[in-house]
């Protein structure tokens, strides 16, 4: 009788090992909690009232979402922050590359920045209202402020850090103007460091937009409050694993796209 | 004789011209087609005087006469440095591209540029790969055939092969001899290292002291390739060695 060779027998084994084995454990971890979660509520030990189950977030989401609930209201928080984060991404890595580009400039507004910089974009609530009214414009600003600063210092520091040996290496091949030293070497070597400032902008963003939905504008925060008004925990619960499943889609695409622009690196 | 490059009583000081001196009244040309090596030892400005000719220094006083051609095709003057400093988001072939943006390139000319470079240092096969994936005498390749490809007439390296391992640098010594005899291109090329200067060199320049100068210029006739053992001991060789020493026994002196 043939034994088979250990090799044989062991590489699907293998495979599974390498390729499952962490999928797999964290996903029992994930079932883990929810069923520990679920048992304490079955149990008596929290309050259906006071914190539903997770079995009661099916329904409750289908109900949202038969509604068209759902969708208008995601679409609604998806708007503002796509809004705030461009344009709070954008203008505060331009900012930020042409601070580190000038040393003048960067010493000129210093000090206005030690003044700006500590104010969280929240801060800015009572001021948008003010001037935008409760409305999706007031909550682009909120959440623009607070993605301004993260790509600000982000950029910032990405463009100080180049290494001058390899502006050196632009001049050198004739590259002599700012545009062509901008271009050819500063921004793509600042990249790194500019993308993940833009990362953490993608997350920071949602806690501004939570905050300008609280105080009223539509959206996923409204949506919560108007559901704990009713006293309905499922469907605070629905919105809370929609953030999750929102941040964690947008930051899983934002990595690919990540991965991809920096593929040259190591 | 035809003069290419003409360094008249060019002096140089850090921070001014009240600052620390670092070359003196040094006075250099350099003959198209020439093979120069200049040898001097480690901080004796010897990067300073490439950096002057690739126009990344000013210097203090005197000048560099450059009779090269104005051609929106070519850089007049290129640079290899010591550690390759390539792009690392750019492949191979990108880097070598880098100095060809600058130029004024018909689509197909740029790629045949690029081409012709690449083959020269023997990389064809590598255009797509990025800087990373290179070893430290791939990376020189790279960074020689990125000077080659905007045809300069004068080839500037500062100590390429120093970082490389021995055996390394004896390869990429003999291919840069070929390169040279290949394309004919000028080269200033700057050591601290007497055997690779002979073994290179049609002719060596001994800058030393503080502030620099140039304290022997020798022309090395032993045709190429040659046998490092004997031009180690040739009389070129001792003379170059004197010239060295002299200057550092002087300069322990003051």
């Amino acid at each position: 009788m043939t034994v088979p060779s250990v090799a044989e027998r062991s590489w699907p084994a293998r495979v599974a090992v390498v390729f499952m084995a962490r999928p797999l454990q964290s996903l029992g971890g994930l079932v883990l909690f929810f069923a520990l979660w679920e048992l304490a509520s079955r149990t008596g030990l929290i309050r259906r009232t006071v914190f539903p189950p997770p079995s009661a977030v099916p329904e409750a989401f289908w109900g949202e979402f038969t509604e068209g609930i759902w969708l208008e209201t995601v679409q609604a928080s998806l708007g503002h922050y796509a809004l705030g984060l461009l344009a709070g991404s954008l203008l505060g890595c331009l900012a930020g590359s042409l601070a580190g580009l000038m040393p003048r400039l960067e010493t000129a507004q210093a000090w206005v920045i030690r003044v700006l910089r500590p104010i969280p974009g929240i801060a800015w609530i009572p001021f948008a209202i003010l001037w935008f009214g409760v409305s999706e414009s007031a909550a682009v600003f909120i959440i623009g402020i607070a993605v301004f600063w993260i790509n600000y210092f982000a950029a910032l520091g990405a463009v100080q850090a180049v290494d001058k040996d390899l502006i050196e290496v632009a001049l050198a091949f004739g590259h002599r103007s700012l545009g062509a030293r901008l271009f050819k070497v500063l921004l793509p070597a600042a990249t790194p460091g500019i993308l993940a400032g833009v990362r953490t902008g993608i997350g920071q963003a949602w806690t501004s937009v939570l905050a300008a939905e609280l105080f009223g504008i539509d959206g996923i925060g409204q949506r919560m409050m108007q559901a704990s008004g009713l006293l309905n925990g499922q469907i605070v619960l629905v919105y809370m694993l929609t953030l999750a499943a929102l941040y964690g889609t947008i930051d899983m695409l934002f990595v690919a796209f990540h991965d991809w622009v920096l593929r040259w690196r190591r | 004789m035809a003069t290419l490059a003409a360094i008249r009583q060019l002096s140089l000081s850090y921070g001014g011209a009240a600052g620390t001196p670092v070359l003196e009244n040094l006075t250099l040309d350099i003959a198209p087609g020439e093979f120069v090596v200049v040898v001097g030892s480690s901080g004796v400005g010897k990067s300073t005087l490439l950096r002057v000719l690739a126009g990344l220094a000013q210097p203090t006083s005197g000048e560099v006469k450059l009779d090269l051609p104005v051609d929106r095709a070519r850089l007049p003057v290129a640079l290899v440095f010591q550690e390759a400093r390539l792009l690392p988001w750019r492949t191979v072939r990108g880097n070598v591209a880098f100095g060809l943006e600058a130029l004024e390139l018909s689509r197909e000319e740029r790629q045949r540029r690029i081409e012709e470079a690449l083959a020269l240092v023997r990389l064809s096969e590598f255009t797509k790969r990025w800087p990373w994936q290179l070893s430290g005498g791939q990376r020189q390749r790279v960074g020689l055939a990125r000077a080659l490809a905007v045809k300069p007439s004068l080839l500037l390296m500062d100590e390429p092969f120093a970082a490389l391992d021995a055996i390394t640098r004896a390869t990429l010594q003999d291919e840069l001899i070929r390169v040279w005899r290949e394309t004919g291109v000028s080269i200033l090329f700057v050591t601290h290292d007497i055997q690779e200067a002979l073994y290179l060199a049609g002719r060596v320049v001994v800058l030393n002291g503080k502030p620099a100068r140039v304290t022997r210029d020798v022309r090395i006739n032993s045709p190429w390739p040659r046998n490092r053992a004997e031009v180690a001991s040739s009389p070129e060789a001792a003379s170059i060695r004197t010239g060295l020493a002299e200057q550092l026994a002087d300069g322990a002196g003051i």
